[in-house]
């Protein structure tokens, strides 16, 4: 009868030893390596990459970009983000380390991709949706890449992916030459790649000539931004609308305005909207345009048709309302035509031509409904129109404070006395847990 | 092998049964006695003269026994002739060996003053009070059962040495955190294993809604009344069965049973009552409000905005409305209790039988829980050899619930604290708006709609089989399964649903089974060698899914659920781990005097890899009773005197991601452009496996006086190795974080707990039970310091203990500017994030419990404290509240801030008005952080038991009428409402107090009936 019992027990034990018993899988997740083998997967992947692009995009990124320019006020209570307006950001600046990380993830959706799809053609991918999805690849790299140069300088350049722990760092920061000639590259890879159409919510030829019109900006190279700008500008598939909230109200995207956007609809939701509007729309309020931008937007030679940016909440107060749609499917504006406007605007004025330069300019205003400037000679006053022109253009999207630092003019401008802080701090936890990465000069860690 | 597994351990079960009862015809032998002499007789308790039921009576030399019944009677038809020699057994009394010469006969059984002949549950068996090794706590949950809160274990705070109980809200059925001898880790889990007759229960949250940094307690599933008596495991020796379960203690709770023999009874505990805050937040008036708000501009030399309206301003300050939002918000709440148990047995057959009713309001309105139970336990003897039994509970717990941490969006207590008083609810055109942002408070809490039904199902099902005297065979299986359905609903009037409302549901189901196979042998040897003997095993498997799904966009207010929404989408979560078993156990005993024991679990675990999977847990445990020894047998004051010892090991695994080990790609359903993505998710390390915990014990046990003084007394040392910890990656990785093997902590402290029965005679009591506790926790190696918490408040790093607040110290207010001075601690002569420091923990310098019992005839009084001393609370609500005027309209204002520095020569440590975020309204600043010691008188009850003269009349046995208040004061020097409030968003952020409501004070009457 024991005889029995033991017997089962022995059977049980034998049966539950079994390793197998303790191999479970997960079901929502996949797990291991050579996930992306085929052309569905590799689109996956590409898409999973424009998520970082979106994510980074939606506050974090922005938050620097909006506050630590004369335009939007925070009215939330954590000073970490009131940091920006003060100009005194801390390395422990958790928004920092957080568009860092989002950033870098971008990164390395895109180095997944690029590895992938660069070093194998026994995929079985058709040559021609291959390049596609390669090209996007490299253009979202690009992008990323120029977004964390324009916050913190020259950064590590990571260019393969991180298959386990301790790869892809204890990589030391590149110059900034050295991060704008990736850029560069990546750009140029992109372009190749790319197939010359038009499409508004994905990177094409025509997105990567934008940047480069951008790029070019930032370098100082007058004449290629001004030519990269041409490919836009003569493209018939572009044109600013009339008059200047056309490409924002009434629940458009995809406008003939927008070269580049960032996709959502009433699945994907942007969490930008809540950011902006009153609580009595469902948003929180916490960016809000600041007095001196409200005064500038209306007053009607000033403000003009964009003064539709803003409005006023129950309680009277001013909200920025350029992202405003319920569900929360508000694109975020990456590159419009407008911009290739005044970037040809004010790389002719750097090459004494000084007519394209108003002409440009005046375009712009044309359809924000104001006056048109006078011609002028004077360098300085069409550059400086220039800098007000995008101020109010471009006042919610993602462009004052990076202007500022490229013209070198935030300083006197935002009234900054430590020239450091034109770069913002490596995040402190960035330091901790890489100790390769130098801090940018003046900050305490 | 996935699913056929299961199957095919299913048909092994049945097999065994099969085995079990092809042998029950077997075993079947029986002896009829022959009827020659009748005996009859009734035992009592030798001092209340009061009749015992289940006395166990046997004839010496002979195996037949009987029980007496509800009147202490028993009969005896036998074939021996008087005089008979009985031997009589009862738990709690003193055994007796007497002899009987008249039938019918009345005996007196003794009291055995001290309980050491209890037995206790430890790992998969049972010994002895006296015999054990281990340092385990046996709390009769009795005693503090009618303590209104949601769940048994807040019901234990102060009844345990070394176990802590924060109970972080006044909110019922919430989660709080339990830390047995301190804290181990820091991102697996900190809970004790709960146990419930042998279950494995979860006990985290399934909440996946937000609710502010709030969760849901799954104990609060479990109905108090149903507990017979909770154990709490605390060393090594008493854990180690539990291995990898174990290294955070262990929550034995062993729930009511009929007794074989017991005629049925029935008991009815209920009882009503009333809860209120005790106190609320002393906030500024409207005109203190805009005084200040004038007095901050005009400091920062900007116009005062609180002027006459024909100048444009606000109105003076005079003119402004308060307008009180708290006691709107605030109420007294009700609270009720109703339960009835049916319970009894027959010679093979014993049973349980309960329902219970409880529902709680919160004081904060909407707020409230309520919990309707079942309860079915059966034990059932099929022959002489074969038990087979089930224990079985069904519960549903329906909660509504608020939002009251932190978030604006649909905060109740931001809408009713935060919100500046003199900001009218209503706007120009007398329609009710929300102000500051927050919503409004009356819209709020006119339309919350937000709320949970937890369906939980405990249960198992054993059978037993006696295979010799010695040796015992039991094979256990059981099944915890909850169903959690959440809902939340945001019409247009509320901020979380403007413009046109938005819906989440959300259904999560988690199910852990368990099958348990002990044999365990038992022999006394000799007379005196003792040999027990365990092996046994366990499989389990957990799963938990998750489907959930949000609308948006209704037609009207009236619809509400998602099949009305415009836009929907919905997400599914899976999630499962398996654990396979083995443990032994090997303790000996010479002549009750000298004890040891060893055991040993193995346990294999699905989180890890291969090759990581297995972690070995022994523990060895020894004891000495010296009042055995010669030399102090004559020493009549001691009734018992041990040492004991014991070293052991466990793990943890609990709380990490079932997948955390490998890497991982997921998919994203609404990629871009409305195609679905893949993202790599997560690194593999390969290596990740058991977190390991080393404890040393040693403590010692006494019964003086006649057992009339008695303690226990522990020192322990914890040591905790490969410390699950989310280490942080550099962000160049692409990832933010992995999980390793890393931290090391420890605990080390002492626990005393002391009993003493002051006065003892016939119509008087006194008892006194109290115990006291020290833990001292410290982080011995983390690569990197970690914070956590709103503005970095909590730092862990090395050389510190975990929840250490991290800020600057405020030295003082400077008398003539009025500026709040710091502590440079680098000195450099400016006041950066490097002057941050440590100023204190959650953890307490030492806590504990005091109870009094007495009796007075048929009075009975007990009074109850609990109290910590050394804790500091990080006093977030001040932090928001004193701002000075900077926030204007955006915040109330704290009447405590009136006392701010004005004018050269002012004494404060409130300083100077003058904004926010910069030096004197820091983010991090000292000036919050508050010393949150308290004493707190938890129950004072006073009970009577009404006479039997009425009972006989009205068929009653017993019936208790009594009337309690609960958290009546609260002695501490902090300023906010209740010391133990805190916003518990992620397990390593405690001690923050932002938006919580207090633990109320609370009266109830009740009655404890038995028929």
């Amino acid at each position: 009868m024991i005889r029995h019992y033991f017997l089962y027990i022995i059977v049980l034990l034998a049966s539950s030893s079994c390793s197998s018993f303790l191999e479970v899988d997960p079901k929502d997740s996949i797990s291991g390596e050579d996930v992306i083998h085929d052309q569905a997967s590799a689109q996956a992947a590409l898409n999973g990459a424009y998520v970082a692009l979106r994510d980074y995009y939606s506050v974090n990124f922005q938050s620097i970009a909006y506050l630590s320019g004369d335009n939007v006020e925070w009215t939330g209570s954590q000073s970490q983000i009131q940091e920006f307006i003060n100009h005194r950001v801390n390395p422990e600046n958790s928004t920092i380390a957080a568009t860092w990380n989002g950033i870098y993830q971008s990164v390395n959706r895109a180095n997944n991709i690029i590895k992938v799809l660069s070093e194998n053609d026994q995929l079985g991918i058709a040559e021609n949706e291959r390049a596609l999805i390669l090209g996007q690849a490299y253009a979202i790299r690009a992008l990323s890449y120029f977004d964390l140069l324009r916050v913190w300088g020259g950064v590590p350049l990571i260019t393969e992916p991180t298959a386990r722990v301790g790869e892809n760092a204890g990589v030391a920061r590149s110059s900034s030459d050295e991060t704008y000639a990736l850029i560069l590259q990546d750009l140029s890879a992109a372009e190749e790649l790319l197939p010359q159409a038009t499409n508004r919510f994905t990177f094409t030829k025509k997105t990567v000539w934008a940047l480069k019109a951008r790029f070019y900006l930032y370098r100082e190279d007058w004449t290629q931004a001004i030519a990269f700008a041409n490919r836009l500008l003569t493209d018939a598939d572009y044109e600013l609308l009339n008059p200047y909230y056309s490409f924002f109200k009434n629940n458009v995207t995809g406008t003939r305005e927008s070269v580049f956007e960032l996709y959502y609809n009433a699945n994907e939701l942007n969490p930008h909207r809540g950011q902006w509007q009153p609580q009595t729309n469902g948003g929180t309020r916490q960016w809000a345009p600041n007095a001196a931008l409200v005064s500038l937007l209306t007053t009607p030679a000033t403000g003009g048709a964009r003064s539709e940016l803003i409005a006023r909440d129950n309680q009277n107060r001013w909200y920025g309302n350029l992202y405003y749609r319920s569900p929360a499917s508000d694109p975020t504006y990456i590159v419009r035509i407008a911009e290739l406007y005044l970037i040809r605007a004010e790389a002719s004025a750097h090459t004494q031509n000084f007519d394209q330069a108003v002409a440009d300019l005046n375009k712009v205003r044309a359809r924000a409904l104001l006056t048109p400037k006078p011609t002028s000679q004077n360098q300085a006053e069409i550059l400086r129109a220039v800098e007000d022109e995008r101020r109010l253009e471009f006042a919610f999207e993602a462009h004052r404070w990076f202007d500022l630092v490229r013209t070198k003019r935030a300083q006197d401008v935002l009234g900054i006395s430590e020239s450091f802080r034109i770069l913002l701090p490596i995040p402190y936890s960035q330091i901790l847990a890489d100790p390769v990465l130098d801090q940018n000069p003046g900050y305490s860690f | 092998m996935k699913k056929t597994e299961l199957s095919k351990y299913g048909i092994l079960c049945i097999l065994f049964t099969c085995i079990l009862f092809a042998q029950l015809s077997l075993a079947q032998v029986e002896t009829k006695p022959i009827i020659n002499a009748t005996l009859q007789g009734v035992v009592v308790d030798e001092e209340t003269q009061q009749p015992i039921e289940g006395v166990t009576i046997q004839l010496e030399a002979v195996t037949h026994s009987v029980k007496t019944d509800e009147k202490g009677r028993f009969q005896f038809v036998t074939g021996q002739k008087l005089p008979f020699t009985l031997l009589l057994s009862y738990v709690g009394y003193e055994p007796q060996r007497i002899v009987i010469n008249t039938s019918p006969a009345l005996i007196k059984l003794k009291r055995s003053s001290e309980d050491l002949d209890e037995v206790v549950v430890v790992g998969y068996t049972t010994v002895e009070k006296k015999n054990l090794i281990g340092s385990i706590e046996k709390v009769p949950l009795k005693e503090v059962s009618s303590i209104p809160t949601g769940s048994f274990d807040a019901q234990l705070q102060g009844k345990v040495a070394g176990m802590q109980v924060a109970t972080n809200t006044g909110v019922p059925g919430e989660a709080l955190n339990i830390r047995l001898r301190g804290a181990t880790s820091i991102n697996a889990n900190n809970n004790p294993l709960y146990v419930i007759d042998g279950v494995f229960v979860n006990s985290e949250s399934l909440q996946t809604i937000n609710s502010g940094g709030k969760a849901t307690s799954p104990i609060a599933d479990l109905n108090p009344s149903d507990i017979e008596f909770v154990e709490v495991l605390k060393d090594a020796e008493a854990t180690a069965l539990y291995g990898s379960r174990g290294a955070n203690g262990v929550i034995l709770i062993t729930t009511k049973r009929g007794k074989n023999g017991q005629s049925t009874k029935v008991d009815v505990n209920l009882y009503s009552g009333r809860a209120k805050a005790a106190k609320l937040w002393d906030l500024t008036t409207g005109e203190e409000h805009a005084l200040l708000v004038n007095e901050y501009n005009r400091n920062i030399g900007r116009p005062e905005p609180f002027t006459a309206v024909t100048e444009g301003g606000r109105g003076l300050p005079s003119e402004q409305q308060t307008y009180d939002r708290l006691s709107e918000a605030f109420r007294t709440a009700g609270v009720h209790n109703a339960d009835i148990a049916l319970y009894g047995g027959s010679d093979n057959t014993a049973y349980y039988l309960s329902s219970g009713y409880n529902k709680q309001e919160s004081i904060l309105r909407p707020i409230s829980f309520d919990r309707s139970s079942f309860r079915f336990n059966l034990d059932q003897k099929v022959n002489d050899k074969i038990k087979v039994g089930s224990s079985n509970s069904i519960s549903r717990t329906g909660r509504n619930q608020g939002r009251a941490g932190d978030g604006p969006q649909g905060g109740i207590l931001q809408a009713a604290l935060h919100t500046p008083t003199y900001l009218s609810p209503y706007n120009e055109q007398g329609v009710l708006v929300g102000r500051a942002g927050f919503d409004n408070l009356t819209l709020l809490l006119d339309n919350y709609d937000v709320g949970s039904v937890s369906l939980r199902y405990i249960g198992n099902l054993y059978g037993e089989y006696q295979l010799s005297p010695s040796w015992r065979f039991r094979s256990t299986f059981s099944v915890d399964y909850n169903q959690y359905d959440e809902h939340e609903y945001w019409n247009n009037l509320l901020i979380a649903g403007s413009p046109d409302g938005l819906a989440t549901s959300a259904i999560g189901q988690a199910t852990t089974w368990i099958n348990e196979q002990t044999l365990t042998y038992r022999k006394k040897i000799a007379g005196v060698h003792t040999l027990g003997l365990l092996v046994g095993n366990t499989l389990q498997g957990s799963t938990f899914s998750l489907t959930s799904a949000t609308g948006r966009g209704f037609a009207t207010n009236d619809f509400t659920l998602i099949s009305a929404a415009a836009n929907s989408t919905s997400t599914q979560d899976w999630d499962k781990y398996k654990l396979a078993s083995f443990f032994g156990r090997v303790d000996y005993a010479f002549d009750d005097r000298y004890l040891i024991d060893f055991s040993l679990r193995a346990d294999g675990s699905s989180k890890f890899n291969k090759g990581y999977q297995w972690g070995y847990f022994p523990a060895v445990g020894v004891a000495w009773r010296l009042n055995k020894e010669g030399f102090l047998q004559d020493l009549s004051f001691i009734n018992d005197l041990k040492i004991r010892s014991s070293y052991g090991i466990t793990g943890n695994q609990n709380g990490i991601n079932s997948f955390a080990s490998r890497q991982l790609w997921s998919g994203v359903n609404t990629a871009y452009q409305g195609l679905p993505g893949i993202i790599p998710e997560q690194l593999a390390n390969q290596q990740l496996s058991w977190e390991k915990t080393a404890q040393f014990n040693i403590g010692l046990d006494a019964a003086l006086l006649k057992n009339r003084l008695s303690f226990a007394l522990n020192y322990y040392y914890k040591y905790t190795k490969d410390g699950l910890l989310t280490e942080v990656l550099p962000g160049t990785t692409g990832f933010g974080e992995y999980l390793n093997n890393s931290a090391e902590i420890s605990n080390k402290g002492f626990e005393l707990t002391l009993n003493t029965v002051n006065i003892q005679n016939q119509d008087f009591s006194w008892s006194t039970s109290l115990n006291v506790a020290r833990n001292v926790n410290n982080i011995e190696k983390l690569a990197k310091p970690m914070n956590f918490g709103s503005r970095d408040l909590i730092l862990f790093q090395e050389g510190s203990p975990m929840y250490s607040f991290w800020v600057y110290n405020q030295l003082y207010v400077d008398a003539a500017t009025g500026d709040a001075v710091y502590e440079d601690v680098n000195g450099d002569g400016q006041i950066t994030t490097d002057d941050r420091q440590i100023l204190g923990s959650i953890w307490p310098d030492y806590f504990g419990g005091l109870s009094n019992n007495f009796t007075y005839k048929r009075f009975d009084l007990q009074t109850f404290l609990t109290f910590s001393v050394g804790n500091e609370v990080y006093n977030h609500n001040r932090f928001f509240g004193e701002a000075g005027g900077a926030r204007d309209a955006a915040r109330i204002i704290f009447a405590s801030n009136l006392d701010r520095w004005q004018q050269p020569g002012d004494i404060t440590d409130v300083p100077r008005s003058d904004g926010v975020n910069n030096n004197n309204y820091k983010d991090g600043g000292g000036r919050w952080l508050e010393d949150g010691s308290y004493l707190r008188f938890r129950t004072l009850s006073l009970g009577y038991n009404v006479g039997s003269k009425v009972l006989d009349r009205l068929s009653i046995s017993r019936l208790r009428i009594y009337a309690q208040a609960t958290n009546l004061f609260t002695w501490t020097k902090y300023s906010g409402l209740d010391p133990e409030s805190a916003a518990n968003g992620s397990p390593n952020q405690q001690g923050i107090d932002l938006g919580t409501p207090p633990q109320p004070r609370s009266f109830q009457l009740g009655i404890n009936l038995t028929l």
